[in-house]
Order: structure tokens, then C-alpha cells, then sequence
């Protein structure tokens, strides 16, 4: 939702973290901390109590994302993201009675320009000129009731702090911290949102979330490449459909369009709420009972039918750029949920988590093919059967396939030699590690919570999955590499140079 | 979800049977405006202050205890930093603050600390910045002991090991070459140049010949420079009794001597003249703008007012008057920024940046234009000041929420000389800002006229000529090849008849022109020791040749046999129990460059080459004349002995991924073999260190071929 500027070096450092393994550090202590609660319309609260400062985090996950998309409204799901900063019936307006009437005739005269502009014979050009001036006529009567941003200016002054928001293919989520005197206000506004969200400046927006995907993939090589490469991994599944939508489809859906995919979507039953902070749940509940329980309850909705169809044949995408070379291969494997999910996430960190892994001391370190290269899960998401990815950013006078023979030996490595018991013990160690450096972050703890409860119906597979590394034995490991790392399985994807790669170290 | 009833972790006043139970009694109100909602006062925090201590040497220590988690978090920093590297030398402190840490102590490798740390989940770290350098250590409370003597040895006795220096610059050197990629990172970066002046040490840029030049004893001589216990704070958190790590630390650092003092601050600035500046980009959709003019220090006693004006300006998550603008009402941008920076120890700069569609270009820079000259037009209201006050305020809770946090903050303090209470007092300071003052600073600080403003972008598809908006100064973000000053000192293009002459004899005491023609193949066996960071490996190299570019070698090594094929159409590997792979192209372009310049090959086809002889060097008691012997810009050079024609030493460009400026073989011992004379021991070294050596112990000419060991072996 909001500018985060990224160069192409935060990025790959980002697709190098690790998607959150966590441990057992110490389940107990947390479930005594922990209070779940399911509203009667179907909405669960976690509530993490830690009182250390009297502050709180919390986290909404909406258990849909762009995965939820079909053609034509693809992005819709991130538009909504960013229509829930709008505010309410009750928040950014002057007279919303007055502003009713005025959104209802924007719609209409959208609906009227958009039919028109897009007929495909005898489209009247003079006609959609000035249908196209009744709709902004529409939108700037409209916007006289507007108090711009006064959603996010209430949560400013109160003393919130990172409000944002973010959508995935799998779900949407909601999050900002704030001083711990401020739940009664932070229930109200976050129940608001979602009780009556009112799509003001609807089209305006739509104007931003197109900047943003100029910002994110059109001028950006890895962002080019990234399109392509999912577009050609998934034939059936909607992982293939970039997040941000396709442009035709962000200059075309309506405030229409993104309300039924609100209606359908955002049910209570299909929502989960984490808390994490300075908060007392006998005191918190009734609150959030209050302002939640409001919510009217409906059935959750049909899940996704389609399947994507086992790859019978290697894909490759080429991209020629003016821009550095970059690498990336994928390989389809199961959904989070599958049993053998801890043994992937145990591949990941074999291959990618710090200096001892391979892919650094093969790629970067011993033959300075790659200046970063790493592996990892859930791309580019989890709920669905997804992709493991690796990637590699060459050093200068190489080419992107100059790293395919490397990365290709070090997934054979994993296919046909047992890993030693120290370096797995290492990893075993890192992980268990990792976890308890997570667990004094509000804001991380509440987001986790939150997407572990959507993702596994249960908030505890946060501390599970530990042990269930733990209990990764080498023979597994081989087992699902074989499984896995083939090349009828893979989908290739790399950026090659159009200028010769400028030299540095020859 | 639905296994959540089961669950029903369930505590404190609901019982399960109470899940699910009727919604929220209509009784209940829901206020229609947020007014109605009182916020109860916060409760007090408790945050206890670090302990500070202070040794003789001049280190000050700052110790917080923290139960929560059983670990220990804790960072030296270190005064002296990239602004006090010579210009030159660009890219010192990133050299430096990778191959601190990778390049090991004097007694461990920086590989044998990974196995090492990783194994215990623990983190020592390093890094460079602007004005310091760190190192850091992260680890599980348990392994505090083992693990602290690695950091003291790290931060004092650092090996700085060549092969990691190597490494810290192959990747500095992509750093570079992508650095034009991504039209933000160009912006950021360029507008830094135009704010601090392209002569500023705030304003250092990297460079592959900048980066070629550091040594070793570059980065030696900063750290003795500045890696001195009077420069450091070393701030240290986590689940430790403090009396008990204050003996530790008093024991690890009290008797380190003082060193010299870092130097102050540099704070000249000479910023860019006003006007438009503009980096073409075609790749891009959207033109990334941004605008520049010096800020102030952090000291400046305007700095509070600054603060809230920044905060009217560009605060909070949407609510600044430059979002207001340009993102939501207008619908130009996905995100606008800026404000007047406050650098701890220097001035900071006044940025804005954004980005916005090609064709909404020179209407955006109008748009900021105006916000900003309404900083001094349009009169702060009394609603702005408040909203901006009551964020400020109400936030300053999570600048202290927990106990590392109080820890950094007052180690920031320490470090930049800051007093103590300049948090504690940060509040009252922000609460005495009054409408006049904004109006002062804003005067003060905002100077629309002296702006730059810098454009990345696709100029066809703006909706109008830059020009429109005045004169237009061109940046050029080229990035310089490394060899295109070196260059000029390549051979000479054509061949000099001393050099012909030198041939000559080359060829007549390998055995003549007839004999080296009649030379089809040659198979050759070398019992090599080559030094790698493991020690020296030794292996027997059996290696085949048929003329002219047929190449196969099979390494007998412990690990099993290793076969390299180079053919004009193949290049591949076969390893021991993995199979075959393709050779990467930058290893085939390396072992095609080696082959052309060997000896042998160069004898058989010398119309392929010039030969000039360019100088004379003494081996031993040897006055050898240098031949250069160049194709296709490649060069190599040998020093013949001018009186029998034996090649004496062999200079050549290094190759691949693990090359290094230039490669020496001296050769000796020579034998004849089927009437061809050529050396049979050799000694290789790079960069002044021996990296291999070996003896020829067969050698056949023209042995009967398989064609076979040419082809790729199927599967």
C-alpha cells in the first residue's frame, strides 16, 4: 500500500530470507500467553500477550488474494487492499448521504464510458469523449465530500505506526501498531473498515496502483523477468496471474467489480485477527467483541477448483535487456500443507541460509560465477501447489546460463550424496535459532500468528514445523530432490545482456 | 479454522461453552465518529536506562539487561568510516567491511568461522558506513563464552586474507556494473552527488578502477588507523547479569592501549547549481524525479521545528501535504517523499523523490514545485501543527518500547557526543514548537531557487520537452571500463623484425619449423601441486592435444578423476560420480585464451600472431628479451634467452573466476621428446604468491587417437 522504494539488490536479498521456519523454542510458555476465540460470525482472534512496553501489533488476514482473481479483474484484490484506506460511512466524509448519490452516479457514468470505449465495432469516438467527461464531471462532484485521508490521519495522530498493507496470491493482510491505550479506537477503525467501506476517489486510486505497477514491473528488469517466468510456470493455477493485474484489466474493472469481490471475499469465517502486545483479553474481548461482532456472518466461499496440471516438458523464457544478467529456475512441489513441507524448507536452508550453504560457497565464493544465488519455498505463495525457485545474480562477464551447470551440480549433490550429519545439525541448530530471534517482535509475531492460523487452522504449526525439521533425516531429503529437481519439472527464466556485461574483473 | 473450536486455548473469563454464543448485544453503541471514542492515559513505561562505564583507554561501554529471550545481542562502533577514504580508493569501507569478517583472524579462516559460528546459530559481523565501521555479534546466551574470544579477535587481529579481498571486490564489481538497472537506485544515488557536490566525501562513487587499486595494506592501514578503544562505543544487550559482563568486558578490553583520535566531521558541502538535470533511460514507463538542496545537522537548535515541519511536509503514513497532493488528489504517483535530513555529525540533505507515469513528468515537477514553495506561501494551520505534534508525540512510545532499543538509542547518543537526556527530552521539545516557527525555519531552510531537480527517464514520452522547463544539464552515468585508461600500454598491433628475429630462434630450438609442423597431436603427462586455500592438492594431469583446438584433460585428484573436453563445438566436464556438465562460458572463453597462447600452437600457425620484442629483463644470470606475442588482443609475454632461444618465463593475463592480475610461469629442466624440445618443470604464481607447480614426466607425439574421447558421453 505504501512506496517502499526497492533496488534490485534489497530484492534479492528479500527473495533470499527465508520464509519463516520457526521451532518449538517453547510452545508451552506461548499457549499459556495465547487466547483464541471464535466469534459466532465466524471471525478468530489470537491474542499473544506481552506486556514488555504498553504498546500492541496486530495483523488482519483476509484468506484471499490475487489467487482468488479470474480474467479480467486480475489486480482486483490489491485495488480493494487499497480501497480499505478510504474510510467508511462514518470516516473521510462530510456528508455521506450527499456522497451516496454522488458515488452511485460516478458508477453509472463509468459503466456507461467503459461499455462504450470498449466496443469492439461502430465504437463512436465523439461519444466516448464526452461520456468520458460526464464520468469525471461525476468524480469531481463526488470528491467535494471528501476529507482526504482521514483514516490514516486518525491513526497518525493517535500515535500509530506502520500502517500498512499488502497483498499476496494467497491473501491479504492488514497491519499497523499502535500505543496500547489506543484499542478501543483501533477496533473501531479496523471494524469500520470492513463494515462499510465506502469506495471513494475509486478511480483515482486505480491511477495509483497503476504507477505502482509501472514502479514494480514495467521498469524494472527483475520485475520483468519475475512476470514472465511465473506466467510460464503455471499454465491452469492463477499463480501465474501477476498480483499487480494485468494493465488492461487495472484500466478497466469498476468500484462495481471490486465490491462484489469485497462481498464475496471478506466474510468474518474467512478473516483471522492476531494481537500481539500489551493487551489483557479480559479487558480486550468485550471491545472486540463490540465493534467486530458487527460484522454480518456469511458462508465462506467456494474454494479454488483449479489444479495445476502436472509439467510434462522443461519451459524456458529469455528476456534481452540493457540490464545486468539475472537467473532464475523454478520447480512445481506440493502445497505447505503437505507432509513433506518440512523437508523443503530443510533444502532451502541447505542450499541458501548463510556462508556455509552451498549455492554461496559454490556459486559465489569458490568459482565467482554469482555475486548473490540462493533457493527457496513458496513461490509465489503457499496455500497451492507452488514453486522452488533458485536464483543467481552473475558477476561481471558472465552470462545468466554460465550459472545453470553450477546450480545443476549442486541439486544433483542434493539427489545423489547423503548430507553430512554436522551441516544438517547446522541447519537443524539455525532454525531452532531463528525462531526464538523472531519471538520479540509485536509486529512480526502478530503477522505470523495470523497467516499460520489462515494458512494450517491452527497458530501452533508456527512452533510444530521445528520439530518437524528436527526430525528431517538425510534419506528425506534425497527422496524429495529426486522427487522434485527434474527437468521435465522446471521452468527456466534469466535476462540476457544486449550489451556485452561490462567487465570489471577480467 | 475449523479445528479452532477444538483448540479453544480459551483463558481468563471464557469458558468454551461461551464460543459461539450470540453476537454482540445490540444494546451495545458504535460511536459514528471517533470522537466519541476516549482513550484511557498510557500507562507509564518502565525502561530502565543502560549502564555506561567507561575505561581508562577511553572505550565506553553501554550494558542493558534483557530476560526475555536467552540471548546476547552486541555492536562496536567504531569512529571513521568511507568519508575518510581517499577518493581513489572508493569502495574501501565495503572492501573492507566484507573481507573483515570473510578474510578471517590470524588464527582461523574466515571459512573455518562460518563452520564454526553457523553451527552454533551465532552471528559476528561486520560492516562499513558513511562515518564508521562495526562489528557486531548476535549469539545464543549459552555460547557466549566460545563465541565472545572470536569477536575480540576479529575486531582487533583481522587477517584480512587475500582470496576474501579478492572475493569482497568481484562483488563490488557487480555492484557496479548493475547499479544502472533499477531508475530509483539511479536517482537516489545521483541526487546525492548533486546535494553534496561530486567532490564530496558523502558523495564517493565506486569505481572498478577505484576498487582495483585497494590493496591489502589499504585495508590494514584503516584499521590501524582507526580500530582504537578510544574510538569505540560498544553497547551490549540481553539475558546477562551486568556486574558479571562487566568483569568480562574490563578483562577483554582494559588493557588495549589508546591510539590516535578519527578526525572530525568533514561538513563542507559544494552542492549542484540550481536547474534541471536529466538521465536518459529507456527501459522504463515512468520518469523517477527527484529535488535537492543542502538540509542541516541534527544539532542545529531549529532541529525540533524542522521536525514537525517535515512532519506537515511528508510525515506520517499519508497525511503530509505532498501525498495529499500528488497521491491522492491527483493520483500522479504511487509514492511521493522528502524532507529536510539532519545528519548526526554533518548536514543532511533536503530530498524529494518520486515517480510517475512518462506523460504526467513535467506536471508532477510543477506540482512539488508549488508544495514546495507553499512551505513559505501557504501559512501552516493550527489543525496541521496539531496533527502534526499529537503523531510525533503519540509515536515517540515505540522509540522505547524495548530494551534494545533504549540501547541503540543511547549508544547513538555516546557515539556522536550527544547528551544523555536528548531523548528524554525530546518530547517537551517537540511540544514548545510554535506556529511561528515554522514560518521562521520554513524561511530559512526552504530555498525554492536553489533546488536542482534531477529526471530519470524516457524523455520521447514525456508530454512535453524537458527544455520548456529551462536549460537542461545532461548526466552521464556511463560506468568507466576498467582497462580503458590501461590499455594504451597493449603490444604494439604489428610485429617488429627483432621480434620476427626472436622467433626465429624460438623455433629452431624447439626443433625447427619442420619438425613443429609435422606435430599433429601431442599427449603429455604432468604430476602438478597447485596451493589452494585447503593446502596443496596434488594431482596427475593427463592432457591431450590435437592440433589446432582439440584440447581434453583428465586430473587424477583424491577425490576421483576429472575430465575437461574443449572442442570448437563442446565444452564440457565429466565429474566423479555426477556426470557430465556443460563448462560455463567464461571457463571455455578461459581455456580457449590459455590454449592460443601456448607455445606449441603459437610455433604451428605464427601467421595468426605478431611478434615485437618490447624490452629485456634479467632471470637469474639470463639477460632474456620479452617477446610479445599478440592475437586478437590478447597478449602474452615470453622472455627468451637470445642466445639459445629457450623460453625462460611466460607472463600472461590470468583467467576465470579465480584470476588475479598476472600469471608467471618460470620453466627449466628441458627434454626432447619425438624431436620437439620443450621445458619439463615449471613453477606458476599470481599476484607474487607460488599457485602452482609441476613436472612433465611423458610426453608423446602424435599418439594414435580415439575419436571417441572427443564426444559428449550420452546421459
Amino acid at each position: 500500500m505504501k512506496p517502499i522504494r526497492r533496488s534490485l539488490w534489497s530484492l534479492a536479498l528479500m527473495l533470499a530470507l527465508t520464509a519463516g521456519s520457526l521451532q518449538a523454542q517453547d510452545l508451552a510458555s506461548f499457549e499459556k500467553r495465547t487466547t483464541v476465540r471464535r466469534l459466532a460470525n465466524g471471525l478468530t482472534i489470537i491474542i499473544l500477550e506481552r506486556h514488555e512496553a504498553p504498546v500492541f501489533s496486530y495483523a488482519t488476514v483476509v484468506n484471499a488474494g490475487s489467487a482468488q482473481e479470474v480474467a479480467g479483474i486480475t489486480g482486483l484484490a490489491h485495488m480493494f487492499e487499497h480501497m480499505a484506506f478510504k474510510g467508511s460511512e462514518h470516516i473521510g466524509t462530510t456528508n455521506y448521504g450527499a456522497e451516496k448519490i454522488a458515488l452511485q452516479k460516478v458508477e453509472a457514468a463509468y459503466q456507461a464510458y467503459d461499455r462504450e470505449r470498449r466496443r469492439r465495432v461502430g465504437r463512436d469516438e465523439a461519444r466516448v469523449k464526452e461520456l468520458e467527461k460526464s464520468w469525471r464531471d461525476a468524480m469531481a462532484a463526488a470528491d467535494k465530500y471528501v476529507i482526504p485521508n482521514e483514516f490514516s490521519k486518525i491513526v497518525d495522530a493517535a500515535g500509530g505506526t506502520g500502517l500498512n498493507a499488502g497483498t499476496r496470491s494467497d491473501t491479504t493482510e492488514y497491519f499497523f501498531n499502535m500505543p496500547s491505550n489506543q484499542l478501543e479506537l483501533w477496533a473501531y477503525l479496523e471494524s469500520e473498515r470492513f463494515y462499510d467501506p465506502v469506495f471513494r476517489e475509486f478511480y483515482k486510486e486505480r491511477d495509483v496502483v497503476q504507477e505502482e505497477r509501472r514502479m514494480r514491473t514495467e521498469s524494472n528488469p527483475v520485475g520483468r523477468l519475475i512476470l514472465q517466468f511465473l506466467s510460464t510456470a503455471f499454465m491452469a493455477h492463477p499463480y501465474g496471474q501477476p498480483t499487480i493485474g494485468w494493465s488492461s484489466d487495472l484500466q478497466s474493472f469498476s468500484a462495481t467489480d471490486a465490491m462484489h469481490f469485497f462481498r464475496k471475499y471478506y466474510v468474518p469465517a474467512n478473516t483471522v485477527i492476531a494481537i500481539v502486545g500489551d493487551v489483557n483479553p479480559s479487558e480486550a474481548m468485550p471491545i472486540i467483541e463490540k465493534y467486530f461482532g458487527r460484522l454480518p456472518k456469511e458462508p465462506l466461499p467456494d474454494t479454488l477448483r483449479t489444479v495445476e496440471p502436472p509439467q510434462n516438458a522443461e519451459r524456458e523464457v529469455i528476456l534481452h535487456e540493457t540490464s545486468q544478467p539475472v537467473y532464475i529456475e523454478g520447480y512445481h512441489r506440493p502445497a505447505a500443507t503437505d507432509p513433506d513441507n518440512p523437508i523443503y524448507d530443510t533444502i532451502e536452508m541447505l542450499m541458501s541460509a548463510g556462508r556455509t550453504s552451498r549455492l554461496y560457497r559454490s556459486l559465489v565464493r569458490d568459482q565467482k560465477l554469482a555475486a548473490a544465488a540462493g533457493g527457496f519455498n513458496g513461490f509465489p505463495g503457499d496455500k497451492y501447489p507452488n514453486l522452488f525457485v533458485v536464483y543467481g545474480f552473475t558477476t561481471p562477464g558472465h552470462a545468466a546460463t554460465d550459472l545453470i551447470a553450477p546450480i545443476h551440480a549442486e541439486i544433483e549433490r542434493l539427489k545423489t550424496q547423503d548430507v553430512t550429519p554436522e551441516e544438517l545439525q547446522s541447519v537443524k541448530t539455525r532454525v531452532k535459532a531463528g525462531l526464538l530471534r523472531q519471538l520479540d517482535s509485536n509486529a512480526g509475531l502478530a503477522r505470523q500468528l495470523a497467516e499460520t492460523q489462515t494458512l494450517y487452522g491452527d497458530w501452533r504449526e508456527l512452533f510444530r514445523e521445528v520439530d518437524k525439521i528436527d526430525a528431517v533425516t538425510p534419506a528425506d531429503i534425497r527422496r524429495v530432490a529426486n522427487e522434485t529437481f527434474q527437468e521435465d519439472n522446471r521452468t527456466i527464466g534469466f535476462i540476457e545482456s544486449e550489451k556485452k556485461p561490462a567487465g570489471g574483473a577480467k | 479454522m475449523k479445528t479452532l473450536t477444538a483448540i479453544a486455548i480459551v483463558l481468563t473469563m471464557w469458558s468454551p461453552a461461551s464460543a459461539g454464543a450470540a453476537p454482540a448485544k445490540a444494546a451495545s453503541h458504535i460511536p459514528t465518529s471517533v470522537d466519541e471514542i476516549k482513550a484511557p492515559p498510557l500507562r507509564r513505561i518502565n525502561m530502565p536506562e543502560p549502564k555506561r562505564v567507561q575505561l581508562d583507554n577511553g572505550m565506553v561501554i553501554l550494558m542493558m539487561e534483557d530476560h526475555e529471550l536467552p540471548l546476547i545481542r552486541g555492536a562496536a562502533s567504531i569512529h571513521g568510516g568511507a568519508r575518510d577514504a581517499a577518493a581513489a580508493k572508493a569502495g574501501l569501507i565495503e572492501i573492507l567491511g566484507s573481507a573483515w569478517r570473510t578474510g578471517g583472524t590470524e588464527s582461523k579462516t574466515g571459512d573455518e568461522l562460518d563452520d564454526f559460528l553457523e553451527a552454533r546459530a551465532a552471528r559476528v559481523e561486520t560492516g562499513g558506513d558513511d562515518d564508521s565501521t562495526a562489528v557486531r555479534i548476535d549469539v545464543l546466551k549459552n555460547d557466549f563464552d566460545t563465541v565472545f574470544p572470536i569477536f575480540l579477535d576479529l575486531l582487533r587481529n583481522p587477517a584480512f586474507r587475500q582470496d576474501k579481498i579478492d572475493l569482497a571486490k568481484t562483488q563490488m564489481n557487480a555492484t557496479i556494473a548493475r547499479r544502472n538497472d533499477d531508475p530509483g537506485e539511479i536517482l537516489d544515488r545521483e541526487l546525492n552527488k548533486l546535494g553534496y557536490g561530486p567532490s564530496s566525501p558523502y558523495a564517493a562513487q565506486p569505481e572498478y578502477a577505484t576498487v582495483a587499486s585497494i590493496t591489502r595494506d589499504d585495508l590494514l592501514a584503516f584499521h590501524k588507523r582507526f580500530v582504537h578503544p578510544n574510538n569505540i562505543v560498544f553497547a551490549i544487550g540481553g539475558d546477562f547479569d551486568s556486574a558479571m559482563m562487566e568483569r568480562k568486558l574490563r578483562d577483554a578490553f582494559a588493557s588495549w592501549p589508546r591510539g590516535p583520535q578519527a578526525p572530525a566531521a568533514p561538513t563542507a558541502m559544494t552542492p549542484a547549481k540550481p536547474g534541471v538535470y536529466f538521465i536518459a533511460k529507456s527501459d522504463v514507463t515512468q520518469a523517477n524525479i527527484g529535488f535537492v538542496e543542502p538540509g542541516i545537522q541534527r544539532n542545529n537548535h531549529d532541529y525540533f521545528a524542522v521536525r514537525v515541519m517535515n512532519e506537515i511536509f511528508s510525515g506520517g503514513s499519508f497525511s503530509g501535504r505532498l501525498m495529499n497532493d500528488l497521491r491522492t488528489k491527483r493520483g500522479l504517483t504511487y509514492g511521493v517523499d522528502g524532507g529536510i535530513g539532519a545528519g548526526w555529525d554533518h548536514p543532511g540533505l533536503f530530498e524529494i523523490t518520486m515517480a510517475t507515469k512518462s506523460g504526467t513528468t513535467l506536471e508532477s515537477i510543477d506540482a512539488v514545485r508549488k508544495q514546495v514553495g507553499m512551505l513559505r506561501t501557504q501559512p501552516f494551520t493550527a489543525a496541521e501543527l496539531k496533527q502534526a505534534k499529537e503523531s510525533i508525540l503519540n509515536r515517540f512510545i515505540f522509540t522505547m518500547d524495548s530494551r534494545q532499543k533504549m540501547l541503540n538509542q543511547a549508544a547513538i547518543l555516546e557515539f556522536y557526543g550527544f547528551p544523555p537526556d536528548y531523548f528524554r527530552n525530546y518530547t517537551s521539545n517537540i511540544e514548545k514548537v510554535a506556529a511561528a516557527d515554522l514560518v521562521r525555519v520554513a524561511r530559512k531552510y526552504v530555498a525554492p531557487g536553489d533546488l536542482a531537480v534531477l529526471v530519470v527517464g524516457n524523455e520521447k514520452d514525456f508530454e512535453k520537452p524537458l527544455s520548456t522547463l529551462g536549460t537542461v544539464t545532461p548526466v552521464d552515468i556511463t560506468i568507466p571500463e576498467l582497462n580503458a585508461a590501461p590499455s594504451t600500454q597493449a603490444a604494439p598491433a604489428a610485429s617488429n623484425s627483432e621480434g620476427t628475429a626472436l622467433l626465429q630462434k624460438v623455433t629452431e630450438f624447439t626443433g625447427g619449423k619442420a619438425k613443429i609442423d609435422a606435430v599433429r597431436a601431442v599427449r603429455e603427462v604432468t604430476s602438478v601441486s597447485r596451493d589452494t586455500p585447503q593446502g596443496v592438492m596434488d594431482m596427475e594431469v593427463e592432457s591431450t592435444v590435437e592440433f589446432p583446438d582439440r584440447h581434453r584433460a583428465v586430473m587424477k585428484m583424491p577425490m576421483g578423476e576429472v575430465t575437461v573436453v574443449m572442442t570448437p563445438d563442446a565444452g564440457f566436464m565429466l565429474l566423479p560420480g555426477m556426470g557430465t556438465r556443460e563448462l560455463p562460458s567464461s571457463q571455455r572463453d578461459a581455456a580457449r585464451t590459455e590454449s592460443k597462447q601456448d607455445l606449441l600452437t603459437i610455433l604451428k600457425h605464427p601467421e595468426k600472431y605478431t611478434f615485437a620484442v618490447t624490452g629485456t629483463e634479467k632471470i637469474g644470470s639470463v639477460d632474456t628479451k620479452i617477446l610479445e606475442v599478440s592475437s586478437d588482443g590478447d597478449t602474452v609475454k615470453f622472455f627468451v634467452d637470445p642466445a639459445s632461444g629457450k623460453v625462460l618465463r611466460k607472463v600472461s593475463r590470468a583467467r576465470g573466476p579465480m584470476a588475479q592480475g598476472d600469471q608467471v610461469t618460470d620453466f627449466s629442466a628441458w627434454g626432447t621428446f619425438g624431436g620437439i624440445t620443450v621445458p619439463t618443470a615449471f613453477t606458476t604464481s599470481a599476484g607474487g604468491k607460488q599457485v602452482a607447480s609441476g613436472k612433465l614426466t611423458a610426453m608423446e607425439i602424435n599418439p594414435v587417437l580415439d575419436p571417441k574421447i572427443w564426444e559428449k558421453p550420452a546421459g
